[in-house]
């Protein structure tokens, strides 16, 4: 075919589109996405015994707040890298400053408490499930983000890819947060993020493969 | 023309495009692969593949994707920046493909700016061909009745015993699938 006739062609099919829509579908999917996580956690554990009570502590505070910083963070880097010609890799860069906010925080509890106590601090009694737990949930909202993703235009796929693991699990985060029953600053610190990077190496792994277009 | 002229003249026309103006989004088509043959053609002359006809098929394609990732659009880019990084995935994707894609391609901006616009087309290696071939019969036909009519989907709808509505759909599909074929065709299993 002349590429000539193919513009004539796709010129034919020049019905009107809207931009806009698109973008507010990576909303409506992490909405989605997180309703899910949250299901999944209150049947499998059910809310933590004390939430309402703990719900105003500074520690679950804070798994809200890493949850929703990291989320919003790289769900905004991924709906950009869907994006041809924006820039993504900033945004998502800035993922790291809840992260090492919550690090620095986590160290700072550990220089107030003798070496012996550490262990206790950073394992907790739950640190596999909730490490293995979080990655797992983020499986959902990943799923949606991924179908999401083959409707754009991800010119990088690795990145587009990490973007939608990282923003799971911060996702995941916020629903564990309901259940997860620990408290100590180095267990959050260290399991957390954790998860979070297993569900980014699983995105950028598969990406490439998965966001072909 | 520099980049920013070029901007200048590109973005009202795809813009209007996006509204359902046919005849706008046609003289965007026309200048953006204008660019893009340019720009495709200096890159795999550079890789060591200097046929014309390989870089009209990669044109072809890139431009099918345009059309259809037309939603993607981000008003905060310029069009030109945002269907340079459409050619770009489609050349690396394309090169890849082949087996020959080395590392990293060095493609900024100034690539496209540099790119000699206006060259004349040449004839493709027929991919997009084949993958007008893998469509069903009714679909086929329809393209061709559209091709024919220079591009009329009224005409062709009405040659095909079909409500306008009914071809707009049916277009609109078969370039889907099209576009599915091709960025399918060569895929090795490994």
């Amino acid at each position: 075919m002349k590429t000539d006739d193919l513009v004539s062609l796709l010129a034919s099919d020049a019905g009107p589109v809207e931009p806009a829509s698109f973008a507010r579908a990576t909303g409506l999917t992490a909405l989605a996405g997180f309703a899910a996580c949250a299901a999944a956690v209150l049947l499998t554990f059910g809310p933590r015994l004390d939430l309402a009570a703990a719900l105003a502590t500074p520690p679950v505070l804070a798994k809200f707040a890493l949850g929703t910083s990291v989320a919003g963070l790289a769900l905004l880097a991924f709906q950009r890298s869907l994006r041809p010609g924006r820039a993504a890799a900033g945004v998502l860069a800035l993922v790291l400053l809840p992260v090492v906010t919550v690090v620095a925080w986590a160290l700072a509890v550990l220089a107030t408490q003798p070496m012996p106590a550490w262990p206790a601090l950073v394992l907790g009694r739950s640190w596999s499930v909730c490490f293995v737990m979080v990655s797992l949930y983020a499986l959902l909202p990943l799923a949606g983000l991924f179908v999401l993703a083959r409707r754009g235009a991800p010119v990088r796929p690795r990145l587009t890819g990490l973007a939608a693991g990282v923003g799971a699990a911060g996702l995941a985060t916020l629903a564990y947060a309901l259940h997860c029953p620990e408290d100590a600053m180095p267990f959050l610190a260290t399991w957390y993020p954790l998860a979070m990077a297993v569900a980014g190496g699983l995105g950028a792994l598969t990406g490439p493969r998965l966001l072909r277009w | 023309m520099s980049l920013d002229d070029f901007e200048a003249v590109l973005h009202p026309a795809f813009m209007a495009g996006l509204e359902g103006d046919s005849a706008a989004y046609r003289r965007f088509l026309d200048l953006i692969g204008g660019r893009l043959r340019g720009f495709l053609r200096g890159h795999l002359a550079r890789a060591g593949l200097a046929g014309a006809e390989e870089a009209e098929d990669v044109l072809q394609e890139t431009l099918l994707a345009l059309h259809l990732s037309r939603h993607t659009y981000d008003p905060a880019v310029p069009v030109s920046a945002w269907a340079h990084a459409i050619a770009r995935y489609k050349l690396i994707d394309h090169l890849r493909r082949s087996g020959r894609h080395r590392g990293h391609l060095p493609i900024d901006d100034e690539a496209l700016s540099l790119a000699t616009p206006g060259s004349a087309a040449s004839d493709a290696k027929l991919d997009v061909e084949r993958a007008l071939a893998a469509l069903p019969e009714r679909t086929r036909t329809l393209i061709d009745r559209v091709k024919l009519k220079g591009g009329s989907l009224a005409e062709a709808a009405q040659a095909a015993g079909m409500t306008e509505t009914a071809a707009k759909v049916a277009l609109h599909r078969g370039l889907k699938a099209m576009a599915k074929v091709l960025s399918r065709r060569g895929t090795r299993t490994s």
